[in-house]
């Protein structure tokens, strides 16, 4: 049996004082990165590729593939793949870039004929709505607010245009991640002086289990609200419905808006595509939100909610200080930040606050001064 | 060709970890497996690697140098650790305190293994890993028995 030792360390919670740091220092970086976006945005790409593809590398590696050939095999069959797809799909994007501009406008107008077909059946139910002339303002305003869909489509382009050089680095840095990932946790480990070096390896392992079961968990929860999207709007007779569910589900990456703009987007779908059924719109709508439900209280807590083991009123509030300081690029980073951040956080409030820990790396700068000196001092 | 297919066996680092007991069923491409996963640490004497009573989260080997595994505060040594000798093993099997304090006792070169890292081998290396295990329980075997041979002589 163990005996106490002499001195008592006390690894515990941590403080209010670390929790303020760890959300301050949260919004600090939130604003910084918002600055280098066209960093962040590839690495944050990186390391979603980086933990989808960690799995198969790993059963490569059980296999008797050293790390390095394990990482190279699955980046290639990763991009391999992924132009198989790109080429693969090459007639119908040709098909539909060509008529870009009039499907867009197809859809806004499908959308703005439900819009006032959804008032028109308003006011006639309610007569001080009818007084108000309410669908015609709206439509008035929506047709001289909204402009052109040129106007619009033109900078989205061109965004897209400037984000591709950006973007590419994405999979040239999953390939490193895969490949040199443990020398880095090595490089970062050397920095640490002796004393704290065992938490810092225990820090470093635990930045990387909330990562890999954040990104994991983000993943899993793709998959599962396609599969129910793409089921439920097949069910309802939708084209393309397997890819209508996937855009849904990588738009609710954002969280909140995400889930608005795929809303949007299957009932647009739903008002140019069946003009008479004004029902499917509103089944789209019922749709999302089951699907809604199901990630809040199903499939979230089963997949994202394990991993980061926060309170759910610092998450929401922390969405919205995140969507506040740094805006839809903030809603994104928030919470895998605050995570990574907390991780650090709680374990250098540790170190810090632990004396024992602090006297022993005095101690050891004491010998390094002395063995350096050794041949200075007078008489030695 | 004499480079790509040359023995880095003959490496200082390779050398040191092949005259490692625990090592020793090893061949050379595990043994670099095993390098990969290694920190290394220097430590001057009287630096302590490790307080009685700490969480353990690695296992250490001596690569160079010594080390003295002694009770904390009371100076009495339980064992003198010398070039490759290992001691914290038990951090592999829980996250267990520290029973005993490790101090260096001369400038030192440390191979540090993660627990983390030892686990994660027994998926991807498993067969690296058992080895290692099969060395550390033979050992802890031995420990065991010259424990009870002291322990049996002092009843005599």
């Amino acid at each position: 049996m163990s005996r106490e030792a002499d001195y008592d360390v006390k690894p515990g919670s941590s403080g209010p004082v670390v929790w303020a740091a760890i959300i301050g220092f949260t919004c600090v970086l939130l604003f910084f990165f918002q600055k280098i976006l066209w960093l962040v945005v590839p690495v944050l790409l990186a390391l979603i590729l980086y933990y989808l593809l960690f799995p198969p590398m790993q059963w490569i590696i059980y296999r008797g593939a050293s790390r390095a050939m394990a990482a190279t095999w699955i980046t290639l069959f990763f991009l391999g793949a992924s132009m198989a797809v790109g080429f693969a799909m090459v007639p119908w994007i040709t098909n539909h870039l060509a008529d870009g501009h009039g499907v867009v406008t197809r859809y806004m107008q499908g959308g703005l004929q439900l819009l006032d077909r959804s008032l028109r059946g308003l006011e006639s139910s309610w007569e001080m709505l009818s007084e108000a002339r309410l669908a015609e303002t709206v439509s008035a305003r929506l047709t001289h607010g909204a402009g052109s869909v040129t106007e619009y489509l033109e900078p989205a382009l061109m965004g897209v245009m400037a984000w591709t050089p950006s973007l590419l680095l994405a999979p040239f840095l999953t390939f490193f991640f895969l490949r040199d990932g443990g020398r880095f946790k090595r490089f970062l480990s050397n920095a640490v002086p002796n004393a704290f070096f065992e938490r810092s390896l225990f820090l470093i392992h635990g930045v990387d289990q909330t990562l890999r079961a954040y990104f994991q968990g983000l993943i899993k929860l793709t998959v599962l609200d396609t599969l129910t999207l793409a089921a439920g709007l097949w069910l309802m007779n939708f084209p393309g419905a397997f890819l209508l569910g996937l855009i849904c589900a990588v738009l609710a990456w954002i969280p909140y808006i995400g889930s608005i703009l795929g809303g949007l987007l299957v009932v647009l779908v739903a008002a140019t595509d069946f003009p008479g059924d004004v029902t499917m719109a509103y089944s789209a709508v019922a749709l999302f939100v089951l699907v809604r439900l199901l990630d809040d209280f199903i499939y979230m807590p089963l997949t994202i909610g394990k991993s980061l083991h926060m309170h759910p009123l610092i998450t929401v509030l922390m969405i919205f200080v995140g969507g506040a300081v740094a805006g839809v690029s903030g809603l994104m980073l928030v919470l895998p930040l605050l995570g990574v951040v907390m991780v650090v956080g709680e374990t250098v409030g540790q170190i810090v606050t632990d004396d024992r820990l602090r006297a022993r790396h005095r101690h050891a700068r004491a010998l390094h001064r002395a063995a350096v000196a050794k041949d200075l001092l007078p008489g030695s | 060709m004499v480079k790509i297919f040359g023995d880095s066996m003959t490496s200082p680092r390779m050398q040191q970890l092949a005259a490692v007991p625990l090592f020793a069923q090893l061949s050379r491409r595990e043994l670099r497996i095993v390098d990969g996963l290694l920190h290394l640490r220097n430590y001057l004497p009287e630096e302590i690697i490790f307080d009685e009573g700490e969480e353990g989260q690695a296992f250490y080997i001596v690569l160079d140098g010594e080390v003295i595994i002694r009770r904390q505060g009371q100076g009495g040594v339980i064992a003198q650790m010398g070039t490759g000798a290992h001691f914290g093993d038990l951090a592999l099997l829980d996250a267990s305190p520290r029973s005993a304090q490790a101090v260096a006792s001369k400038t030192s070169t440390l191979g540090v293994f993660f627990r983390e890292d030892f686990l994660a081998m027994m998926d991807t290396h498993s067969r690296i890993a058992s080895r290692i295990a099969l060395q550390l329980a033979r050992q802890m075997g031995q420990r065991l028995r010259d424990q009870r041979g002291v322990e049996s002589l002092q009843h005599l």
